[in-house]
């Protein structure tokens, strides 16, 4: 197709701001006559309050709150899935803390530093109680119970062996599935607890309003659910809470929820009366969200000739110490499983266990980086029993264009319009050379090259032909100035991507317009109609709906205008963008000097007394169609340190129609990237000493990788397929970008060095071990400690 | 409280302060230089990136009384007259951002490098860099960056009227 702005490299729309420093995030916002905050946390992992003295942090002139001044009434912080399915165990503060870190009061005060006194003010009598880190302890009886009784929707439910949600799957006949079978292979995975470690820590600026309202500036990826759940919370009715929407110093799904700092800094703004800003440091923030952690076994069936049959999947999921919509999630695992290859007959238990840890929740990709790696390392595994090539298997079994696919769980089901998965995996393999690729465990020497693919994919948006659990559609407002351009506004949030560079290119498309012209204006939940939340990799896709459709209703107000000015049938008009006088033409083709600019069309409008041209759509996307990704990574393992070190990179994306090329390019590098962190480096370990991480929230203790980290050489590109159900056929990136890359890794290391390893993240001191007790080499001899001893 | 003065983007500030206070929290909190961003406070991720006497600091680290007579530049000064540096115009070209919160550390660190090192290599640049976190992994856009306003500030340096 022939576009004019879609596709065509353009700089960024907020690059300006960004390089000039001139940006506002939340934590660049503050207010005159505001306060500072600080909130006390709970140094054990799990204990009741006995006692708390406020007295002395109140009499220093600090206003406090605990337990005991915030709505008591359970809630759950992330409002993406219907109430039906939402389960609710949260408090602003709590009076029984279930990690270290959870929030047991707050203060305000002139300055920071005066909070932070205020708060070593506050005597607390703790009784401590039994804690349990892990799952499967967690599930057994006797275990320290983490909550008694938690609400589904309104529902009180009573909570046994700490399991929080479960959700079983079944269809087809499995027992006949893996009779049919020549090879059954069973494998049980252990995914890390990773952090988000987007850089700007969470803020939540709160103004109380004279007419009982208030104005919220936060970091969030929802401006709208972030007022629903101030509203449900403190029983303030939603239209008096405005929450405005910012620049977001990095999200990766840590701000879907929204985020604990907000309900503490409204509480404590509306006891004091005064603007309150409470800004986590780095070690807080690292204790507010994390990934969640996975135990998988798996049992799947093949026969001789590469089919697949059927499949067992058990998902174990340690949530931590509340749930940030774990349910979804169960359903989501299981998507990601059966949406990636074909399986007759399949089996799933999903259960989402309480412990005594940071809570979890989405964490860029939703459970399918985890569910990807195992799943791919099996596929490479069988292929290696079958004797067949990894690539030749994974075609004659993948899900494709026409059938059935459920990437969002369960209840969000449609077909898939659009698939480049062949294209992708026979032109990446071509770039990184596979057929080239060492035999697994055949090199000797110090250092050993491995390559090794996978393949993955993300939905764009979650959703569908029928309503189902996830809530998922997007608001656009367009109106036409009187100067020829355009303001956009929508509450969607770009997290960084450029999001919504892509949803001007659409605009400008549609209408004509030089990209100039479209103007992404200043948005609050006021000023905006509903957006879910920037999460699914559902922004180019389904804000890009959104966007597309006000267009098109713009577009069909501009042409019954204009061909009342020209005397023309509206659909005879066209609208051409003039870059030279930097305006969109409407004219009348072949028809020389019938001609009028939208500006000048804007500007009769208003003499005449036609009105503003202007539009509002609210948009429901009818899918949430996959867009695929290939990664072949070539690394480098120096088996005398455990040290990986990724060589060349090649990633190959069907994203449908490309809209912003060198941002598309961007979201595979960081991909990239954020996978090699999440394979190699990143876990939130915990003391049982402490009860603590180990890392304690310091990100010295918390490694990613650096600029001296990438790759020695890294190839991205497009496989162009058109998405009918996409703004000029477009779907989504910035999870697709990410998900393969954690087993293309593995399966990389494993052809290195001939060991699969089965936990992540898959560090130096694993590597090592597996090599000696493989090799029977001897440890190094550690020469430090030699001296010490003398 | 004492007094600190320093030159801050070519203008000269004097300002009562607490002594204890970090430079990131003087730039910040007093004089609402938001450009410099708050991190990790704890020298790790290069957000809070200013330059002390031309050299790249982390001002999270830096005590208020230590920058007393010196100089410090953040991205606000980077930008003369409204023209952009070679660098702010090369980081929009290269698409060498995303989320942007690192940018303006980025942009100081990398300043600071050419104008010690006008044509630096590849390992160069990843060493200089090596500093500043970048958590949505534009890494190897920000090096293509930097190679291009070296290549920028070179053909300017020739230039002969």
């Amino acid at each position: 197709m022939n576009f004019h702005v879609i596709g065509r490299k353009t700089i960024r729309k907020d690059a300006l701001a960004r390089v000039t420093g001139a940006e506002k995030y939340a934590s660049d916002i503050y207010l005159p006559n505001m306060l500072h905050a600080r909130v006390l946390k709970s140094p054990y992992p799990h204990a009741i309050v006995k006692k708390i003295d406020t007295r002395r942090a109140e009499e220093i002139g600090a206003i406090v709150i605990t337990f005991k001044d915030v709505p008591g009434r359970l809630f759950c912080p992330r409002l993406v899935s219907t109430p039906d399915a939402t389960y609710k165990d949260w408090k602003v503060l709590t009076d029984k803390p279930a990690y270290v870190g959870e929030p047991i009061a707050a203060v305000a005060a002139e300055t920071e530093e005066l909070a932070q006194k205020a708060l070593e003010l506050i005597e607390v009598e703790y009784q401590v109680l039994e804690a349990v880190f892990d799952p499967l302890e967690s599930m057994k009886e006797g275990a320290p119970k983490i909550h008694e009784k938690i609400l589904l929707n309104d529902r009180v439910i009573n909570v046994e062996n700490n399991i929080a949600c479960k959700l079983e799957l079944e269809e087809g006949d499995l027992e006949e599935a893996f009779n049919k079978s020549d090879i059954i292979i069973e494998r049980e995975f252990r995914t890390n607890k990773g952090y988000h470690n987007q850089l700007e820590p969470k803020v939540a600026v709160v103004n109380p309003e004279p007419d009982g309202g208030i104005t919220i500036w936060c970091t969030t990826q929802t401006i709208h659910n972030t007022r629903l759940l101030v509203s449900e919370i403190f029983n303030i009715p939603v239209s008096k809470i405005n929450v405005k929407k910012l620049a977001l110093g990095g999200g990766f799904g840590s701000s879907i929820q929204t985020n604990i700092v907000v309900p503490i800094a409204v509480a404590l703004a509306l006891k004091a009366r005064r603007p309150v800003r409470l800004a986590y440091t780095k070690e807080e923030d690292m204790h507010e969200h994390s990934s969640f952690q996975m135990i998988f076994r798996f049992k799947v069936g093949v026969t001789r000739d590469g089919r697949l049959t059927g499949g067992y999947m058990e998902n174990i999921m340690d949530i931590g110490a509340h749930q940030i919509q774990a349910y979804p999630l169960l359903g989501t695992c299981a998507g990601w499983w059966v949406s990636l290859y074909k399986l007759k007959a399949i089996k799933y238990i999903g259960v989402a266990v309480y412990t005594n840890k940071i809570p979890s929740c989405a964490y860029r990709g939703y459970g399918n980086p985890q569910v990807t790696w195992a799943v791919e390392t099996i596929m490479d595994e069988l292929a290696e029993m079958l004797g067949m090539d990894p690539i030749e298997f994974r075609l004659k079994n993948y899900v494709g264009e026409g059938d059935l696919f459920w990437g969002q769980g369960p209840t969000v089901k449609s077909v898939i319009r659009s698939c480049g998965v062949e294209e992708i995996l026979r032109k990446g393999s071509e770039l990184i050379g596979w057929k080239n690729r060492p035999k697994p465990g055949e090199q000797k020497g110090r250092y050993r090259r491995g390559i090794g693919i996978a393949r993955g994919y993300h939905t764009s948006s979650a959703g569908s032909p029928i309503p189902s659990q996830v809530i998922d559609y997007s608001g656009a407002i367009l109106k036409v100035n009187e100067d020829g351009t355009v303001d956009y506004i929508t509450a969607l949030i770009d997290q960084g991507g450029g999001t919504l560079d892509a949803h001007a290119k659409i605009i400008a498309e549609e209408l004509g317009l030089p990209l100039k012209n479209v103007n992404i204006v200043s948005a609050d939940s006021q000023t905006t109609i509903y957006d879910v939340c920037t999460h699914a990799s559902r922004g180019v896709y389904a804000g890009g709906g959104a966007a597309l459709n006000v267009a098109r209703q713009v577009k069909k107000k501009i042409l019954e205008l204009a061909s009342n000015v020209l005397n023309a049938y509206p659909h005879t008009l066209k609208i051409r963008p003039d870059e030279e006088r930097g305006q969109a033409v409407i004219y009348v083709e072949g028809v020389p000097g019938k001609e009028i600019t939208l500006g000048e069309l804007a500007t009769l409008a208003r003499i005449k007394n036609w009105g503003t041209i202007a539009a509002v759509e609210s948009f429901r996307p009818p899918a949430c169609p996959p867009h695929f990704t290939g990664y072949f990574v070539e690394v480098v393992v120096d088996t005398e340190t455990g040290i990986v070190k990724p060589l060349r990179v090649v990633i190959g994306a069907d994203i449908g129609t490309v809209i912003n090329p060198e941002l598309a390019e961007g979201q595979l590098h960081g991909g990239f990237m954020m996978g090699w962190s999440r394979a190699i480096l990143e876990d939130l370990r915990y003391s049982k000493d402490t009860g603590d991480i180990e890392c304690k929230g310091f990100i010295i203790d918390y490694k990613m990788p650096t600029s001296k980290d990438i790759p020695e050489e890294i190839t991205t590109f497009f496989v162009e397929t058109y998405e009918p159900t996409g703004p000029f056929g477009a779907k989504g990136l910035g999870e697709g970008a990410q998900n393969p890359a954690i087993a293309a890794i593995a399966n990389a290391i494993y052809n290195a060095t001939g060991i699969r390893f089965y936990e992540l993240p898959i560090t130096p001191e694993k590597i090592l071990e597996k090599i000696r007790e493989k090799e029977k080499r001897e440890p190094m001899k550690v020469v430090a400690e030699k001296l010490i001893d003398e | 409280m004492i007094e600190v003065t320093f030159i801050l983007n070519g203008r000269l500030v004097k300002i009562q302060t607490e002594p204890n206070i970090t430079l990131l929290d003087l730039l910040r909190e007093e004089l609402r230089i938001t450009s410099v961003k708050r991190g990790c406070e704890t020298g790790e991720c290069g957000a809070c990136t200013v330059l002390l006497d031309d050299k790249p600091v982390n001002s999270c680290l830096i005590l208020a009384p230590m920058i007393d007579g010196r100089r410090i530049l953040t991205v606000e000064g980077l930008t003369k007259d409204r023209e952009l540096h070679p660098l702010q115009e090369s980081f929009i070209e290269e698409f060498a951002l995303q989320c942007g919160y690192c940018t303006p550390g980025m942009l100081l660190t990398s300043k600071a490098l050419l104008d010690l090192n006008p044509s630096p290599t590849i390992e160069e640049i990843k060493e200089a860099l090596s500093g500043n976190l970048c958590r949505c992994g534009a890494y190897q856009q920000i090096i293509n960056a930097i190679l291009r306003a070296s290549e920028k500030l070179r053909r300017r340096l020739n230039y002969k009227p």
